[in-house]
């Protein structure tokens, strides 16, 4: 099986910040992963630097069905097939989803009745049809902005999808609901990368691998056991079975409290 | 004063009624006794102006008319359109029917004169500025549109005004009256062509009776060799609304002194404009809304973009009477800086004299948003592309509240070219 998405030793940073530390991940095509990881482990970073955000610097090697991504700007990339559902879509006033559509249809090329027939057919799917003339993400509930990206995703030929904490902040029922969504978007041409920060949402989805994420390196790779091993033990659980520190908070410098060994309150 | 223009002055007289002539000396005598502003004057301070109105000659016949404009087709059937060359009306095409009348103020006949005495000159201030007093002293025509009670006009009417005579000053002037419970819509479209070197002052006066309803947009699409200095104001009787529309995109200088004044209680205004500058343009845009009835209204909606070495400025002022109780007035002005060199001034201010209102203000400055450029490129538009995306987002939100909907789309569809313009000569980007 040919893989849709093969990072190897991808590396980013900020600055003199080192976010990515050599990230080593295939996703073969028909498949969908997850990735898991706390906070802070670099995961919002990967689906940043795999879209080909300009804020970091970044090396190794992003092969889309073997087409080398890095260097290529975003728009290209997605022009490609990557396309990111973003943890946080920007509201872009003024600026209507169907027209929006319409305008990357035309820029990629998509003759306008077949762009037409795929967001009346992605709306349907995506119960999107009431915010076709609405402006991209106005006003929209957290759900409704999930479900908004994965209806773009799904109008514009995507190869690789990447969900960066499609679930968070959602209530269960939204999440069940995107769970569904994400299971529309599976197909044989595509590589699905779901990025989460908790185990629920696997529960209605058939990944096929589950990747643990953690100090900005793919820490553990796995089947449904390790999303159940996640549920059970948290994050500790895994660190402790591989001998990983817990991360120290680097910003909470303790201070000594010079009263504190007095014996009496003060 | 320059003797020649005195001259001027006094032939110009010939055959004018006693009481046109004497508001004309009214304001010939404060034209002469004001100085050109200069950037010293707080009102005047980010305008540069090269000329003196003292130098120049006034339009006393009209030069050859325009080809028709681009709103024409836009707008299909329209109630009547008056023409208006070098503040000359030289054509008023169509009839407005039983109840409503327009006609040039050389036409009037003695009601519209009647009319005309209640209401010209009466509701801009001569000590505003020189240009406030120039056009009282030299306009010597204008069109009036007299709407009677409870009547409705059948569609638009085009105000055409347009300048065509180089190296003079022209003083077009629009009256509209709507009796009670009337009803009307006017599109007021300024332009000349860009080799041309005119100095444009016009005035609108608008005066809604109770009830009434109007809708006025002006459409300023002046070449880029006219400096235009506009004093419009519009007066609000009891439960009057009045949705004002103001687009801006020509000129050399276009400066605009608006005020909109709630006299009748219950009256309520919306003003929608946008104004887009490029190359050396300026745009200078004064809004004053003042609240004196009880119960009223008002909603300003202001968005302006510069690109190149363009400038704009907006100074609002809200001013809130004492005796103006349950007033809701908002007033929002955004702003966008497309290049270094351009630049965009937001001035609001409110002086509110009376405890029980709700107002709101809001001006803004800046750029296009990197995380609206990086969101749009990641489904694939290229940069160019999604800037043009984002530009037409910008504007769409006051595009689509226009008044009179049936100009949208050629505002849009010069703004998106503007834009798209820049970008394809390397200015932008």
């Amino acid at each position: 099986m040919t893989n849709a998405l093969a990072i190897s030793d991808l590396r980013a940073s900020v600055g003199s910040i080192d976010i990515l530390k050599g990230v080593d991940l295939q996703v073969p095509f028909g498949e969908v992963h997850a990735i898991m990881g706390p906070n802070g482990s670099g995961k919002s970073t990967l689906c940043h630097v795999l879209t080909g955000k300009s804020d970091y610097s970044a090396s190794g090697s992003i092969l889309l069905d073997g087409e080398e991504l890095i260097g290529t700007p975003v728009d290209e990339r997605a022009r490609k097939g990557l396309l990111q559902a973003f943890q946080y879509p920007v509201e872009v006033p003024g600026v209507g989803l169907e027209e929006f559509m319409v305008e990357v249809g035309s820029a990629r090329g998509i003759p306008a009745d077949e762009l037409e027939r795929r967001v009346a057919a992605s709306a349907e799917t995506f119960s999107m049809g009431n915010f076709l003339d609405r402006a991209i993400n106005d006003e929209l509930s957290g759900g409704e902005k999930k479900r908004s990206e994965m209806f773009q995703i799904s109008v514009l030929d995507p190869r690789v999808v990447v969900l960066d904490e499609i679930d968070s902040g959602l209530d269960i029922d939204a999440v069940r609901q995107v769970a569904e969504a994400v299971e529309e978007l599976r197909s044989p041409e595509v590589g699905i990368l779901l990025i989460t920060h908790y185990s629920r949402i696997l529960r209605y989805l058939n990944t096929d691998k589950v990747h643990v994420m953690m100090n900005g390196r793919i820490v553990d790779s796995g089947g449904a056991e390790l999303a159940e091993e996640l549920e059970d033990g948290g994050y500790e659980a895994v660190r402790s079975r591989l001998g990983i520190d817990a991360p120290r908070p680097a910003a909470a410098v303790v201070k000594a409290d010079p009263f504190s060994d007095l014996p009496f309150e003060n | 004063m320059n003797p020649q223009l005195q001259a001027a002055f006094d032939q110009s007289l010939a055959g004018v009624p006693d009481w046109v002539a004497a508001l004309r000396r009214e304001g010939l005598d404060r034209y002469a006794e004001q100085a050109m502003p200069t950037q010293k004057m707080e009102h005047w301070k980010y305008v540069d102006l090269d000329f003196d109105l003292d130098d120049l000659a006034f339009a006393m016949e009209p030069g050859t008319p325009l080809p028709a404009g681009p709103y024409v087709d836009a707008l299909g059937s329209v109630a009547a359109t008056a023409t208006v060359v070098d503040g000359i009306v030289v054509g008023i095409d169509g009839e407005l029917g039983a109840g409503a009348s327009i006609v040039s103020f050389r036409d009037a006949t003695d009601a519209d004169a009647a009319l005309l005495q209640e209401t010209m000159g009466r509701h801009i201030d001569l000590g505003r500025d020189k240009f406030a007093a120039a056009h009282r002293a030299f306009a010597g025509d204008g069109v009036l549109i007299h709407v009677g009670r409870s009547t409705t006009l059948d569609g638009p009417i085009l105000v055409d005004v347009q300048a065509t005579s180089d190296a003079i000053a022209s003083f077009p002037h629009l009256t509209i009256v709507l009796a009670e419970n009337a009803e009307a819509s006017v599109v007021v479209n300024y332009r000349s062509n860009d080799d041309l070197t005119h100095v444009a002052v016009p005035q609108v006066e608008a005066i809604v009776g109770d009830g009434s309803r109007l809708s006025l947009i002006s459409l300023q699409h002046w070449g880029r060799g006219t400096t235009a200095a506009v004093h419009e104001k519009v007066i609000l009787g009891r439960d009057a609304t009045g949705t004002i529309g103001e687009v801006g995109v020509g000129g050399k200088l276009a400066r605009l002194d608006l005020a909109i004044e709630h006299i009748g209680n219950g009256s309520s205004s919306e003003l929608i404009g946008l104004s887009f500058g490029d190359q050396t343009q300026t745009h200078d845009y004064r809004v004053i809304v003042r609240h004196e009835g009880k119960n009223t209204s008002s909603d300003v909606f202001l968005k302006g973009a510069v690109e190149d070495e363009a400038s704009s400025v907006f100074t609002g002022l809200l001013r809130i009477e004492e005796d103006a109780t349950r007033t809701s007035a908002f007033e929002t002005n955004r702003n966008l800086v497309l290049s270094e060199s351009a630049s965009a001034q937001s001035v609001p201010n409110l002086e509110i004299l009376c405890n029980d209102v709700i107002c709101g203000h809001g001006s803004t400055v800046g750029q296009l948003e990197e995380e609206h450029l990086y969101y749009l490129m990641s489904r694939g538009l290229p940069k160019d592309r999604a800037e043009r995306v984002l530009v037409r987002g910008f504007f769409e939100e006051v595009i689509d509240r226009l008044p009179v909907p049936e100009v949208a789309d050629p505002v849009r569809a010069v703004v998106h070219d503007k834009f798209a313009t820049a970008q394809a000569e390397g200015r932008i980007g």
